[in-house]
């Protein structure tokens, strides 16, 4: 196994475990807030058949809770269900805002995460040939680290501008201006060279811009080395 | 007893709250350690129930900051989480934890023992 699977590797199981963990802990919070709400309407329940005079919006307010966060619940396990699928074809064409969106929401299930918007973006992007699950990876540090600057109740704004026609800008940036000291971190800037990326740091206005080609040569190369890898070749899926 | 609930979920925490009001328990809910200090700093509470993990404070470092604020305060710590980490451990050590989902009744006996032992 050569470096760049090994990379890929082990930073790609560790990203994995983070997000899961991020996930239980949402899904936890969510059976926590069920668990309460129901547990309010028994205490209503009881105190009604002790004979004490409740209001039925008392009762409906609590199943409409109820069935809000079965709804967020389900919401949390269809993303987990696309993230845990991200991993089924190493590279593969991909539509770049569905790509972002989901990794935003995986992101926003950690405790200091800032408000994130993407603003005036092609939804419908041309495919990128990459490795979706590496990409995932990429733009998930950079958010965090992005939050890190910000705080949480700071916003951050992305946006994708395809207008070029060998790939798409992923543009980050913060109306309280970015603090990007110490980066790109040296697990960015490897995960960023694995992927055949490019990282640029806009000064006016204060941006942090991420260049994607349609196809980069470096995508093409691992795609034959993760063919020829005997611990990665692709699985049916399920 | 006064109780000062703090907890981002913000619909768990009201839940919460409206329970023990059912029970004779004044809490005050609040949804961040920002507001937490508010409150503490002009209302006296018994009993401090924290979540571990919030954006901004954490629940341990507002520990920190109510215990200059009111010497007296004890404390109950929630987390989402199974198991808190060794690190989180060794700080909350007198105190109690309890994971989430919470069993009402073992919350209120935990309130009461605190009480009770002065800890």
């Amino acid at each position: 196994m050569n470096d760049t699977i090994n990379f890929i590797n082990i930073e790609g199981l560790k990203f994995f475990g983070k997000v899961n963990a991020s996930i239980s802990h949402e899904l936890k919070n969510i059976l926590a807030i069920i668990s309460e709400t129901s547990g309010l309407l028994n205490d209503l329940t009881d105190l009604a058949k002790q004979g004490k005079d409740l209001k039925l919006s008392m009762f409906e307010n609590c199943s409409a809770s109820i069935a809000e966060d079965i709804q967020r619940g389900f919401t949390t396990i269809k993303q987990m269900n696309r993230f845990a699928h991200s991993v089924d074809i190493p590279i593969k064409e991909i539509n770049l805002f569905e790509t972002l969106e989901l990794t935003i929401n995986l992101s926003g299930f950690l405790s200091f995460a800032s408000k994130v918007q993407i603003n005036n973006s092609d939804q419908e992007t041309k495919s990128i040939l990459t490795c979706p699950f590496l990409l995932q990876n990429l733009i998930y540090q950079i958010l965090i680290f992005t939050y890190e600057s910000v705080g949480p109740d700071g916003d951050i704004h992305i946006r994708i501008d395809s207008k070029n026609n060998d790939g798409a800008h992923l543009i980050f940036s913060s109306p309280a201006q970015l603090t990007l000291k110490g980066f790109p971190t040296q697990k960015i800037q490897k995960t960023v060279d694995v992927l055949g990326v490019e990282l640029n740091i806009n000064e006016s206005p204060h941006e942090l811009d991420i260049w994607i080609p349609y196809v980069s040569n470096k995508i093409i190369v691992l795609a034959k080395e993760l063919q020829n890898d005997s611990y990665t070749g692709n699985d049916k899926q399920d | 007893m006064k109780v000062i609930l703090v907890d981002d979920e913000k619909k768990f925490i009201n839940m919460l709250a409206k329970r023990l009001a059912l029970r004779g328990i004044q809490a005050d809910a609040v949804f961040s350690g920002e507001d937490a200090i508010k409150k503490v700093s002009n209302k006296a509470y018994d009993v401090a129930v924290l979540d571990i993990k919030m954006p901004g404070i954490s629940g341990i470092q507002l520990k920190k900051k109510l215990s200059i604020l009111d010497p007296g305060l004890k404390y109950i710590f929630v987390t989402g989480h199974g198991t808190v980490s060794k690190s989180d451990e060794d700080l909350i050590q007198k105190d109690f934890y309890l994971s989430k989902p919470l069993d009402i009744e073992i919350l209120i006996k935990r309130m009461n023992e605190i009480g009770k032992l002065g800890l």
